[in-house]
């Protein structure tokens, strides 16, 4: 009889504070050495837009399946739940962020006084009042339904009612949906607005398959820890080899999108949009062509065999991989605007802050993990995911 | 196939499953196993590789790649460079589109192909049909008798897993 | 495979093997009946239009057209644009629903591929027609010629080119592999010599063998994962007809996703609409039960729902991107000249589609058909507000103006469409409609008497 119940020991907590530590001297040393503001705001909305994202993947990906009536996923749909945990805490790092003088460092459009004359057009959207409603209305829904979601399902595992399975979709479908809009919304709020001028309509879409290869990636690499620490047996092959063809598929959807954004831009050649792959390409080559290569040409390559969507040792490294990549994805999308091509870079401070977020999220989901059985036995799909097995 | 046999069916896949698994133990040589449609696990049964058609798709579509891109790059750069738009000679974002059409068109063609050729399978192909009701629900085995004549065995072996309909080809 | 007891059937009435053969391939047996005649009578009349409006473009040229110097592509373009998009359920149904182990398309891939191959065909007439020269066709190709000319790899209109030959030609030979087993059957049931050696000769020879199969299902596998990207990339490109010019109104970012979205919704909505009359004409709704509809619902509130975010998106970013020219065409198209298309294409694809919410709506038949209908209606408008709003008022006023088609230009539609229910009502005599070997492969694992059955 497998271990069901995740004990968060006292090592991994030693070990996610440690990580938390790294990343408080990150910031210390950012300030002692001096570094611009710009570049320690910019950094620490990075990384709080990157783990929430990845939490309301994480969410998503029970979700999804939940209205899609699949099986299979519901092995290791605990670990989904578990990563919606960190929404809450990535969001009051970002408001601190904002309220601590974060907005005029980052968003351009927030000096009020020195607008040129498109941003003054663009005020009725891009204005605080407005962009902070927004921001407690995403947060609200989000935090809202995550805990909605995380406490049905637990209902259903505790009586298996079907009526709790029910409600669940019920509560899924009206996260697919909120989520929908609230991704594209917040990605323009968030992100976009850093390059006020700028403006491309499948900008919303292109950061939500980012977010959502980087998420489902992330769910693969705490399933392998887990079972490396000795829980979640139940997970096998099968279950692994999907989320790898997921990767696989989801690396190639984002490429799709970042390729018709880019070639739209680049054969329209019209100025007031290729300025901004211009400066991407210009000062920040390396990292728009590692972009490409991390995130697209590697996974593409190495998950193409099927075999090799099977096991651990190609699945983890491409997974980090993705990981890492899709992190520089956010940070071409970033730092150009609002750091600038002289003072952004990647060094301790960008490194030791995310690992600094990672320890926290970790921290986040494995809490949450050692709260609830880590198995959903009384899930209706639950049988089907054990035995299930496909030939592709 | 040039070589007696013996032939006999049985009404449901599972049986099938089983039946042939006991025919494997006892060492005889199944020839083929006809099937309405594809029954799962037999593959495995049966002791049949994976395929290698994954590869044929593979450098099919790398090959159909590289003719899509080379074969753009040198109409633009060499045989009849044009200036449209502004657009650079060798413009590799306007070459994608109709490089991955032809991968896609290559890959899928070479791997059609070869599964027919592979097969001997294609219009007026002359195969052997034992029995016209394995399309329909019949799950047929094809048990190749030795050269020293082991019908009595093959008889006794089908009989006992169930099996109905035995006939001999000769 | 185990399956969970809550989940819904996929085949109805307790069904074995031979029972599923007779069923399906009965429709191809025996004498049409009235309803096929008086069908396909309907769709030569339609076709006999077509051919008429064929004649005289060919014959009078491109003048027999409403087209004028601002408004270059009218209907054409929009019919193009219109079936591609159709086209585009059968493949995703097959290959992107195969892939996400599906099994409820088992029962409709076939009916709905062979949709896609006819609606290509009607599809890639319309471009062949606007250039006037329907027998100068062939010079879209690259070939070698004596001008030493090649063909400008720089416009998307060649990129289209490739696209749609590729798409035709990988669905055509998906499909038929998909046909082949089947056709085995319709083989092995022939009555008559004729016939048998007809498909004898179809059947590729078919056996059945293990091996075979075993090939044949990595054949189709592999084509499906080829097939996927390339339903994507076939709307892709039709969008970077649009997208990659500098009109407002076309020059937009999301039209590559979006496009294959609508795109994926208009061609479910076809298939509905053809399947809740078939499966009724041709007695298979133990096959393609409300469960099956009810699915195919699910996919058009996905796809509506995410036509709609893009519809608002771009109207959005009109504003936002501080273009005037960006904000003047989308306030044209909502309020100018053309509201009234526009709005049609609001009502039919945003609003009336979000009704299958209800689970009553979309389990039943009758609102199914006539949503249907409506998405087909405003997918169609969809296009048409695209293509003509966008360009009858450009940037010079003095030539804003306003296009309507002429009756060669409603010729060319009807007739397609006649072509269309032609060649439908002959594939139903013709081949199987529905997947045999698929259906008896999901036949045990969802059929009716599923939680009864065990052999072991």
């Amino acid at each position: 009889m497998e271990n069901t119940t995740f004990k968060l020991t006292k090592n991994l907590k030693m070990a996610g504070i440690a990580m938390v530590v790294i990343g408080l001297l990150a910031l210390v040393y950012g300030w002692i050495a001096g570094l611009e503001a710009e570049r320690i705001y910019a950094n620490l909305h990075l990384n709080s837009f990157y783990f929430v994202s990845l939490g309301l993947i994480g969410l998503f990906f029970v979700a999804v399946h939940a209205i899609a009536e699949s099986g299979w996923q519901v092995s290791m749909q605990r670990v989904g739940e578990a990563m919606s945990l960190f929404i809450p805490v990535g969001g009051i790092i970002m408001l601190i962020v904002f309220l601590s003088g974060g907005m005029s460092h980052l968003f351009e459009w927030t000096h009020e006084d020195h607008l040129d004359h498109i941003l003054i057009k663009k005020v009725p959207y891009l204005n605080q009042p407005f962009f902070y409603v927004r921001f407690f209305v995403f947060f609200a829904g989000w935090v809202l339904l995550a805990w909605l979601i995380r406490k049905t399902s637990r209902q259903l595992d505790m009586n298996g009612d079907i009526q709790y399975f029910h409600r669940l979709r019920k509560y899924s479908a009206f996260y697919v949906v909120f989520l929908a809009i609230t991704s594209v919304v917040s990605s323009w709020d968030w992100l976009m607005s850093i390059d006020a001028h700028w403006f491309s309509t499948l900008y919303g879409w292109y950061v939500f398959s980012s977010m959502l290869v980087t998420g489902f990636s992330m769910i693969v690499i705490f399933v392998f820890v887990l079972q490396r620490m000795g829980y979640m047996k139940h997970v096998n092959d099968e279950h692994i080899h999907d989320m790898g063809k997921y990767m696989f598929g989801l690396s190639i959807f984002w490429a799709y999108l970042w390729f018709s954004q880019y070639m739209l831009i680049w054969y329209a050649n019209i100025p007031e949009e290729t300025i901004y792959f211009y400066e991407r390409l210009k000062y920040f080559d390396t990292v728009f062509y590692f972009n490409l290569i991390v995130n697209f040409a590697i996974p593409f390559l190495l998950l193409m065999p099927r075999n090799a969507k099977r096991v651990y040792w190609v699945i983890i490294p491409v997974a980090v991989l993705i990981f890492i990549g899709h992190w520089v994805d956010l940070y071409q999308l970033i730092m150009p605007g609002a750091v600038g091509h002289e003072a952004a870079g990647i060094g301790f401070l960008e490194i030791g802050t995310t690992i600094g977020f990672l320890g926290l999220f970790m921290l986040a989901t494995f809490w949450r993990l050692s709260k609830v059985p880590l198995v959903p036995k009384n899930h209706p799909f639950y049988e089907e995911s054990l035995h299930y097995h496909t030939n592709y | 196939m040039n070589k007696d046999y013996i032939t006999a069916y049985y009404n449901d896949e599972d049986e099938l499953l089983k039946a042939v698994r006991q025919l494997k133990e006892k060492g005889l040589e199944i020839l083929d196993v006809l099937t309405p449609f594809p029954v799962h696990g037999l593959d495995k049964v049966l002791g049949m590789r994976r395929s290698r058609l994954t590869r044929v798709a593979f450098w099919g579509g790398a090959v159909g790649a590289a003719v899509g891109f080379f074969f753009q790059a040198w109409v633009f750069t060499e045989g009849y460079p044009l200036n449209f738009g502004g657009k650079p000679f060798f413009a590799v974002p306007s070459f994608m589109p109709v490089t991955f059409e032809l991968a896609v068109l290559f890959a899928a063609f070479s791997m059609v192909f070869a599964f027919l050729i592979y097969f001997k399978l294609g219009p007026g192909a002359k195969t052997v049909i034992h029995d016209e009701r394995i399309t329909d629900d019949r799950f047929l085995v094809v048990v190749g008798i030795r050269k020293e004549g082991n019908q009595q065995e093959i008889e006794q072996a089908l009989k006992e897993t169930g099996a109905e309909g035995i006939k001999h080809n000769a | 495979m185990y399956v969970s007891p809550i989940r819904e059937p996929l085949i109805r009435g307790e069904k074995n093997y031979s029972q599923v053969t007779k069923d399906i391939l009965a429709p191809m047996a025996g004498k049409p009946s009235i309803y096929w005649y008086l069908g396909i009578s309907l769709a030569l009349i339609a076709l006999v239009f077509g051919a008429w409006a064929t004649y005289q473009t060919v014959y009078y040229g491109i003048g027999t057209w409403g087209l004028n110097k601002t408004v270059g592509w009218g209907w054409g373009i929009t019919n193009f644009v219109w079936w591609v998009g159709i086209g585009h359920a059968g493949t995703f149904i097959s290959a992107i629903l195969l892939l996400f182990r599906q099994k409820w398309r088992t029962s409709i891939n076939r009916s709905a591929e062979a949709m896609t191959l006819i609606a290509i065909a009607c599809a890639g007439f319309f471009p062949l027609i606007h250039m006037g020269r329907l027998l100068l066709g062939f010079f879209i190709f690259p070939y070698p010629n004596t001008r030493a000319l090649w063909v400008n790899f720089n416009s998307p209109l060649l990129w289209d080119v490739f696209a749609i030959s590729t798409y035709f030609a990988v669905s055509l030979i998906f499909w038929y592999v998909g046909l082949i087993p089947d056709l085995g059957t319709v083989r092995d049931k022939a009555k008559t010599k004729i016939r048998k050696a007809i498909y004898s000769f179809l059947s590729f020879g078919w056996t059945g063998s293990a091996k075979h199969w075993s090939r044949h299902e990595t054949v189709s596998l592999i084509l499906a994962g080829l097939a996927a990207p390339l339903v994507l990339s076939v709307h892709t490109i039709v969008s970077f007809d649009f997208a990659t010019s500098v009109i407002p109104g076309w020059h937009t970012t999301i039209f590559p996703p979006y496009f294959v979205s609508g795109a994926v919704f208009s061609g479910f909505a076809m298939v509905l609409t053809l399947l809740i009359v078939a499966r009724k004409a041709l007695n298979l709704e133990e096959y393609i039960t409300v469960t099956h509809i009810e699915s195919m619902n699910k996919v058009i509130i996905l796809t509506g729902s995410i036509v709609g975010i893009a519809y608002i998106t771009e109207f959005f970013m009109a504003w936002y991107s501080g273009v005037e020219y960006e904000q003047y065409a989308f306030m044209n198209r909502a309020f100018g000249p053309y509201a009234w298309a526009y709005w049609i294409m609001m009502t039919c694809n945003v609003v009336t589609p979000q009704l299958f919410w209800f689970k009553k709506i979309r389990t039943s038949l009758v609102a199914t058909f006539i949503i249907s209908i409506f998405v087909n209606i405003g997918m169609w408008f969809e296009r048409f507000v695209i293509v003509v709003t966008s360009l009858h008022r450009d940037f010079l006023p003095s030539s804003w103006t306003m296009y309507s088609p002429s009756l060669v230009e409603v010729g060319l539609y009807v007739g397609t469409i006649g072509l269309f229910f032609t060649l439908f009502l002959l594939f139903i005599r013709v081949f199987p409609v529905i997947a045999i070997a698929e259906v008896k492969s999901v036949l045990k694992s969802s059929g009716d008497h599923k939680k009864t059955a065990h052999h072991e």
